[in-house]
């Protein structure tokens, strides 16, 4: 089976707009909140976002976006893109240099294309609203495929000529865990010698406000207190947008390329809650099952982990279930194996998160260090024993496991080895 | 038709949606809009698909023929063009077919169906554009004769390129040392055309079709050279049809090398006889006659992707 490696990375993202700049954010656990100005009105007790710096997309009209001038995109492409396209296509270009690829790496039948995102509520919002408004012919001809969940895919394997598989994925905030899951069995069956993996998000108004419906949002108003997850005092997660794009690769091609991978994905596993279609088991049981069938794919014994990259997002029920998962997978080794969010510092990406954080995870094993949790100050009494560092550690973990969760309790577990 | 009163909100929602195109365009729309008066329209509409062409493509437009191609010179996709027609619809209080659309592949021929729309005129037929293979099946003329490279026909008008090679026989020896195109060859390439248009876009009785063997050229008038034309040179070609009665089709012709004119001809007079459908060749592509009833001699335009069949990926 071919053994499959993290060649290449790109990030926009709250913490950093490169990978230079996120490594440094990571190690000195600079968060990447604002209080985001569509926000700052009475109405609205939400207060902070994981902010995009350098962009504005915050218009229905990609025409009015402003982005660094370094990416030049072309209307034929924008035309079609939501913001969190626009981000995604800014990290796919970061991670085709990053990862030395040519062209023909680009486009051929072997190299394929997974992405996931949350469409764009705001875009959806819009061109409905046009339609009933300007009727149903004076619709955009492009406002299906800038809106709907897909849009990343569609966007993308256009734009940069993809050849092999494409597809999107929707398991909520477990989406990119799962495409990046799914990219490595492509691989690890032969299918593909090499996976773009895109997790991207909005991160606006439409795409964050509607969780505050649940009472899923923070209300701190201090962009330094309001994502602090395992925290006793915490009180929900902050949302962010962006996109990250991982590049994973065969072992051969990674041979005949003769490029240095960041680290190589092990395994992956997954299971689902089946208790409720919003809040994740009160036992964690879906995220303990997906973390034990993940290690067992990999070949990894539990006490061989040095560094968990939590799902957890700063809410009440989240960061206890997984918690009590950890607890279940790694027993006499918990204190062993450190365990961080970086949720605390970016915020929670949804649909981004798992590319975005096992990119974070690709960083911290080639640059060796784990980082810290950031802004926790006091741990919940329910997640007492997890090894949680307050700062970050400068030792490089061999292997790493990656967790993702996601609506309706699907759970994902990513399994990563540092390359030496 | 008399306009609608044109209120200050209208006019803000037109600012609104012609905010990306030039001072011009939202001009030529407000005064189209206030008097419904058509001579406004090909500036709107010039300015609206200036606005939905890449910036680099943009200078092509500046001094457009009406032969400027949508997709081949202005890189406009089908989904571009209902960018276009929804703006266009916008601004001009007007609505537009899918199946319209279809035949729309030349600036002008955009500019002709809006201003018949607006007149409520019946729309033209639409522009044919026939490549060098077919000329070569259709014409009475062939090389090393043949001064067409690729040609489009309307019915009031045809238009064609040739660039000279270098390679024509007769260079040799025109002049010495100094390849020049002759203008008597010129003057040969635009009644070429002229032939072509007679043979695909003029207009004849049902059932009866122009025969190529009966074309001959009778005489011309004022014929101006302005320019030494070389090797290299890309002849843009275009004759309009002045009179037409049988036997006797007179044409005006000019010829440019980019902007610049290079012949012009007052008129060209050619002779021509028609004979029954039946009888003709058949054109190549299959079309034209089948089964001995005379079907119409329009060679199907070359299948463009439109919104209906781009919608069908979805």
């Amino acid at each position: 089976m071919p053994r499959v490696f993290i060649t290449g990375l790109g990030f926009i993202t709250s913490i950093g707009n490169d990978a230079t700049t996120v490594t440094s954010s990571l190690r000195s656990l600079r968060h990447g909140f604002e209080l985001y100005p569509p926000f700052q009105k009475p109405d609205i007790p939400v207060k902070v976002v994981g902010t995009i710096k350098e962009f504005f997309t915050d218009s229905t009209d990609p025409e009015d976006w402003t982005f660094p001038a370094r990416y030049r995109i072309k209307r034929e492409l924008l035309r079609s893109m939501a913001p969190n396209g626009l981000f995604a296509h800014c990290a796919m270009l970061q991670a085709i240099e990053d990862a030395k690829l040519t062209d023909a790496d680009l486009s051929n039948p072997q190299t394929g294309l997974y992405a996931a995102s949350g469409g764009s509520p705001m875009l959806t919002h819009y061109h409905h609203e046009r339609l009933t408004k300007a009727g149903v012919m004076r619709c955009s001809p492009l406002g299906i495929v800038a809106s709907i969940v897909g849009t990343l895919n569609f966007n993308l394997v256009a734009a940069f000529k993809i050849l092999g598989a494409s597809c999107g994925f929707s398991s909520a905030c477990a989406s990119s865990a799962h495409a990046l899951g799914f990219a490595f069995d492509e691989i690890t069956l032969g299918r593909q010698h090499r996976m773009f993996v895109v997790g991207a998000e909005d991160g606006n108004t439409d795409a964050i406000l509607p969780f505050a419906g649940m009472r899923t949002l923070s209300l701190q108003t201090d962009p330094a207190l309001a994502s602090r997850p395992f925290d006793a005092a915490r009180d929900g997660f902050v949302g962010t947008g962006g996109g990250t794009v991982v590049v994973l690769e065969s072992e051969a091609e990674v041979a005949r390329r003769g490029v240095t991978p960041y680290a190589e994905v092990l395994g992956w596993g997954q299971a689902s809650d089946g208790h409720n279609v919003a809040i994740s088991h009160p036992e964690g049981n879906g995220s303990a099952a997906a973390m034990t069938n993940a290690l067992r794919a990999a070949g990894v014994a539990p006490g061989a982990v040095d560094y968990v990259n939590a799902h957890a997002t700063s809410t009440l029920i989240g960061d206890i279930s997984e918690a009590r998962a950890l607890r279940a997978v790694f027993q006499q080794d918990l204190a062993r194996v450190a365990v961080s969010s970086t949720k605390a510092l970016t915020g929670h990406g949804l649909s981004l998160a798992g590319a975005m954080e096992s990119a974070f995870c690709a960083l911290a094993m080639r640059d060796g260090f784990i980082p810290g949790c950031a802004h926790l100050a006091t741990v919940d009494p329910e997640c007492a024993g997890l090894n949680l560092p307050r700062t970050t550690e400068a030792r490089p973990p061999g292997i790493v496991v990656k967790n993702s969760s996601g609506f309706g309790g699907a759970n994902v577990a990513l399994v990563f080895r540092r390359v030496t | 038709m008399p306009p609608k009163p044109f209120a200050p909100e209208d006019e803000v929602a037109l600012r609104e949606a012609l905010k990306r195109c030039s001072p011009s365009t939202f001009e030529a729309a407000v005064q189209f809009r206030k008097t419904g008066n058509p001579e406004h329209v090909p500036a709107v509409v010039i300015g609206v698909i200036e606005r939905f062409v890449e910036p680099d493509l943009r200078v092509k437009l500046k001094d457009a023929d009406d032969d400027l191609r949508l997709i081949e010179d202005l890189g406009i996709d089908s989904l571009t063009m209902m960018e276009i027609v929804i703006l266009v619809e916008d601004v001009l209080q007007m609505t537009i077919n899918n199946d319209e659309l279809r035949n729309l592949r030349t600036v002008g021929d955009v500019k002709t169906f809006i201003d018949c729309k607006i007149r409520g005129l019946p729309l033209p037929k639409p522009t044919k554009f026939i490549p060098i293979e077919h000329i070569g099946a259709v014409m009475p003329i062939q090389p090393p004769f043949l001064f067409l490279n690729e040609a489009s026909v309307s019915s009031t008008a045809a238009n064609g390129k040739y660039k000279i090679s270098g390679q024509e026989f007769f260079l040799q020896g025109h002049f010495k040392d100094n390849p020049v195109m002759p203008a008597s060859i010129m003057l040969e390439a635009l009644g070429q055309l002229a032939v072509l248009y007679l043979l695909e876009g003029a207009p004849t009785e049902p059932g009866k079709v122009v025969s190529p063997q009966t074309i001959f050229f009778t005489g011309c008038e004022g014929v101006r050279a302005h320019r030494v034309c070389k090797p290299g040179d890309i002849l843009s070609l275009s004759i309009k049809p002045k009179r037409m009665k049988m036997p006797l089709a007179t044409f005006e012709g000019a010829i440019r090398v980019g902007q610049e004119k290079a012949v012009i001809a007052e008129e060209i007079t050619l002779t021509f006889g028609i004979v029954d459908a039946v009888n003709a060749p058949v054109p190549i592509n299959g079309v034209g006659v089948a089964h001995g009833q005379p079907i119409s001699t329009q060679t199907e335009v070359a299948p463009v992707a439109t919104p209906v069949r781009a919608a069908m990926n979805g």
